[in-house]
C-alpha cells in the first residue's frame, strides 16, 4: 500500500463534500417519458375503466392528470435522489417514503458506462452507469445507476470513480507504483469505417431489426379499426412479375432496414486503449461509452456468422470477469472485417495459434446427430407408406436426412482447439461459429463430458470454466486420449490431475 | 461390449460412502411408488372399452413402470456407485459423476470461492451430507454428493481454509 497516505488525505477531502444531486432538467426528461408514473399505470387502468373514457374533454383532462402526476413523480423522485462518490465508495440514496442507501464499495466496482440517450442530449445530459458484479452467489449483478447529470459532471465521475478504483485494490500482477494520475496518453485500436456498415444485410441479428418493426407495422394495421384502414386492391399474386417485383423490392428495403439499423447502433465507433483501460464509444441516437479494465480481461470471443463467413466479416467481445450484459458491454468490434477482428483480438489475448482439427470419430458423430432426426422420419415414413400408400412422410425423411449431412460437416468444420504459451483457444457452432480465445490465467475449472456414445467412441467434451462471459467455452468432441495433455498445457499442472501427494482426508 | 477405452481424465480415488446406494435406492422406490400410483389410476379410471391408443396404453404403462422399477432400484444405485469417485489433491478438487454420461469436474484450490454442504430429507436419514464447491464461473462447480457428514464438513473446513490461503483473484 504505498499509496496509502494519500488515499487518506483524498478520504477526508472527498467527505467534506456533500451529497449531489442529478440535474434537476432531468425532471423534465423524465416527465415525458413517464419513468416515475409508468408504475402508477397498472393502479390507474381500473380507475379510468371505472370512470369511463368519453368525449374529448375527458381524454384531455386525463392526459393533463398523467402528465401532472408525471412531473409531480419525477421532481419528487429527483428531490429525494442523491449520489456521492468518496475514495472508498459510491453511495447512492433514493426512495420518496421509503429510504434506501446503496453503498458499493470501490474495489467492487467493475466498469463504468456513460450513455447518452437522444432525449438526454437535448438537454445535454448523460446516464452513467455503475458496475458493480455480486458474488456469484447472489447471482446478478447489481447495477448502480446515476440518471441525468451534465456531460462534464458524468465525465468526473467516471474518471473519480475509476481512479478511486484502482486506488482501493491492492492490484496483484500491476504496478502499484504508477498510477496514472493525469489523463494518459490515448492509442486507438479500431475506428468505425462506413463501408463496414455493407456487412449488415449478412448479419441475423441486423436482418431482425426491420422484420420486426414490419411485424409491429402490419400488427399496428390490424387493429386500426376498419373504416381508417386504407382501402387498397391487393396486387395481384398470380402476375409472375409482380412477385418477383415485389419479393426484389422487399429484400431490399430489408438489407436498407439492416444497414439503417446497424448504423444506428454502431455510428462513429471508436476503440481506444487510455492507461489502464479499453474504452468504445458508438451509437446514432444513444452515444454509449463502455470502459472496461485491461486487468479484467481474460479473453475474447470471435464470432461469425452464416452470412458473415461468406464476407469474411466478423465481431469480437471482450471476456471480462465480473462484467454483467457481457454481450453488449463486452463488445468491443461489433462489425467489420475478420482481418481486422482478429488484430483486435491479439490486442487481448495472445494469439496461441493455428487450430488443431478433431478427430474423424468427431465427424462420424457430428453427421450421425444430424442425420439422425431425419432417417427416423425415414423410418416412420416407410412404414407409413407401406400401411397406407402415402408418400409424403418418407418424401421429407429423405429430404431432412440429405440436408443433415452438410449441416453435421459443417458443425465438424466448426470444431478445434489449441493451446499457446500464455493463452489457449476453442471454436464451436453451426450457424454463428464461435472461437474463444482464452489466457492461461482464465481457467477456474475444468469440466469433462463423456456420454455413452463419446465413450465409445473415443471422444469427450471438453469446456474451460471461466469467471467471465457466459461461464464456460467448449472443445466439443476432441479425443479423449488428447484431454489430460490440453487442459495441462492450457492451465497448469493440476489440471491434468497428478496423483494425490497429501495424505488423503476421505477417512 | 468391447473393452472400455481409458477414460480421458486420470479417475479420482475416493469413493463415496456405502450409504449412499440405500438412499439411491430409496429414491427409485419412491419413484416408483409415485409412477405406480399413476399408472394405477390411469388403469383402474380407463373404461377397457375405450378406443385410440388406451388399449396398448394399459399394457405397456405397467410394463414401463417395471422396467423403471428394475432399473432404478435393481441397476442405477450400484453403477452410479461404481462411478461416483471424489479426491482433494494437494492443489485441486476433482470430482467424478454420473451414470451412463460422465462428467469430470476439476477446481484448483487457489480458485474456490466457497464450499457448501447440503443436507437433504433423505440425506439426514442416511446420515449423508454433499458438498458444492464454487467458483467465479457457474459452469465450474464440483459437486460432491452423499459423503458422510463428518468426512463432508471436514472437508468443505479444509478446503475453506486452504483456499484462503493460496487465492489470489480467484476470477
Amino acid at each position: 500500500m504505498t499509496g496509502g497516505e494519500v488515499t487518506e488525505v483524498g478520504r477526508e477531502a472527498q467527505e467534506l463534500t456533500a451529497a449531489r444531486r442529478t440535474s434537476p432538467l432531468i425532471v423534465l426528461v423524465h416527465t415525458v417519458t413517464f419513468r416515475q408514473a409508468r408504475q402508477v399505470v397498472p393502479a390507474a387502468i381500473p380507475v379510468v375503466a371505472a370512470v369511463g373514457v368519453d368525449g374529448v374533454g375527458v381524454v384531455v383532462a386525463l392526459v393533463a392528470a398523467v402528465t401532472a402526476l408525471s412531473l409531480l413523480f419525477a421532481a419528487l423522485s429527483w428531490w429525494r435522489s442523491t449520489y456521492l462518490d468518496t475514495a472508498s465508495s459510491v453511495v447512492l440514496t433514493r426512495g420518496l417514503l421509503a429510504r434506501s442507501v446503496r453503498t458499493v464499495p470501490n474495489d467492487r466496482i467493475r466498469g463504468v458506462e456513460v450513455e447518452a440517450p437522444a432525449l438526454h442530449r437535448l438537454f445535454g445530459l448523460v446516464r452513467v452507469r455503475i458496475d458493480a458484479a455480486a458474488g456469484t452467489l447472489t447471482g446478478g449483478d447489481e447495477e448502480v445507476v446515476v440518471d441525468g447529470v451534465p456531460r462534464a459532471e458524468g465525465d468526473r465521475l467516471r474518471t473519480s470513480v475509476l481512479t478511486h478504483r484502482r486506488a482501493a485494490a491492492v492490484p496483484a500482477g500491476t504496478d502499484p507504483s504508477a498510477p496514472p494520475p493525469e489523463e494518459p496518453g490515448e492509442e486507438e485500436l479500431a475506428r468505425f469505417d462506413r463501408r463496414w456498415l455493407l456487412y449488415a444485410p449478412l448479419v441475423a441479428s441486423y436482418l431482425a431489426v426491420p422484420l420486426a418493426a414490419v411485424g409491429a407495422l402490419s400488427r399496428l394495421l390490424q387493429e386500426l379499426p376498419r373504416q381508417l384502414r386504407p382501402d387498397l386492391d391487393g396486387p395481384d399474386l398470380t402476375d409472375v412479375r409482380v412477385l418477383v417485383a415485389t419479393a426484389v423490392v422487399g429484400l431490399l428495403l430489408l438489407a436498407l432496414g439492416a444497414v439503417a439499423g446497424a448504423a444506428v447502433v454502431n455510428w462513429g465507433f471508436r476503440l481506444v486503449r487510455r492507461g489502464g483501460s479499453l474504452i468504445a464509444v458508438r451509437g446514432l441516437l444513444t452515444r454509449r461509452h463502455t470502459e472496461l479494465e485491461v486487468d479484467r480481461v481474460r479473453g475474447g470471443t470471435l464470432a461469425e456468422g452464416l452470412g458473415m463467413r461468406l464476407v469474411h466479416a466478423a465481431r469480437v467481445n471482450a471476456l471480462v470477469t465480473g462484467l454483467g450484459a457481457a454481450n453488449r458491454r463486452g463488445q468491443l468490434f461489433p462489425l467489420g472485417p475478420r482481418a481486422e477482428a482478429v488484430r483486435l483480438l491479439g490486442v487481448l489475448v495472445d494469439d496461441p495459434g493455428p487450430l488443431t482439427p478433431h478427430p474423424p470419430a468427431a465427424r462420424r458423430r457430428a453427421l450421425v446427430r444430424a442425420v439422425r432426426s431425419g432417417l427416423l422420419v425415414t423410418a416412420a415414413g416407410a412404414a407409413l407408406t407401406g400401411l397406407t400408400g402415402f408418400w409424403g412422410v418418407l418424401a421429407a425423411g429423405v429430404v431432412l436426412t440429405v440436408l443433415g449431412v452438410p449441416l453435421g460437416l459443417g458443425r465438424y468444420a466448426a470444431l478445434g482447439h489449441t493451446t499457446g504459451p500464455r493463452s489457449f483457444s476453442v471454436r464451436s457452432g453451426l450457424l454463428v461459429r464461435e472461437q474463444a480465445v482464452l489466457q492461461r490465467r482464465a481457467v477456474v475449472g475444468w469440466q469433462v463430458r463423456q456420454t455413452f456414445f463419446q465413450r465409445r467412441a473415443g471422444l469427450a467434451t471438453v469446456v474451460a470454466c471461466v469467471g467471465a462471459g457466459n461461464g464456460g467455452y467448449a472443445a466439443v468432441d476432441m479425443a479423449a486420449g488428447d484431454v489430460a495433455a490440453f487442459t495441462a498445457a492450457a492451465s497448469g499442472r493440476w489440471a491434468s490431475a497428478p496423483p494425490a501427494d497429501v495424505p488423503g482426508i476421505s477417512g | 461390449m468391447s473393452v472400455p477405452p481409458a477414460p480421458p481424465v486420470r479417475e479420482p480415488a475416493w469413493p463415496l460412502s456405502r450409504s449412499a446406494i440405500w438412499l439411491w435406492v430409496t429414491q427409485g422406490v419412491l419413484g416408483t411408488l409415485v409412477y405406480g400410483v399413476l399408472v394405477g389410476v390411469f388403469v383402474l379410471t380407463m373404461p377397457s372399452s375405450a378406443g385410440g391408443p388406451v388399449p396398448v396404453l394399459r399394457w405397456l404403462l405397467p410394463a414401463l413402470v417395471v422396467v423403471y422399477a428394475v432399473v432404478a432400484i435393481g441397476i442405477r444405485p450400484w453403477v452410479r456407485y461404481r462411478v461416483h469417485r471424489w479426491e482433494v489433491t494437494a492443489d485441486a478438487v476433482h470430482a467424478l459423476t454420473g451414470w451412463l454420461s460422465r462428467t469430470w469436474t476439476l477446481v484448483p484450490v487457489a480458485r474456490i470461492q466457497t464450499v457448501d454442504v447440503t443436507r437433504g430429507v433423505l440425506q439426514q436419514l442416511y446420515g449423508l451430507a454433499s458438498v458444492a464447491v464454487l467458483t467465479a464461473s457457474s459452469q465450474g462447480t464440483v459437486r460432491v454428493p452423499h459423503l458422510e457428514v463428518g468426512v463432508a464438513e471436514r472437508v468443505a473446513d479444509d478446503l475453506a481454509r486452504r483456499a484462503e490461503q493460496v487465492r489470489d483473484e480467484a476470477t
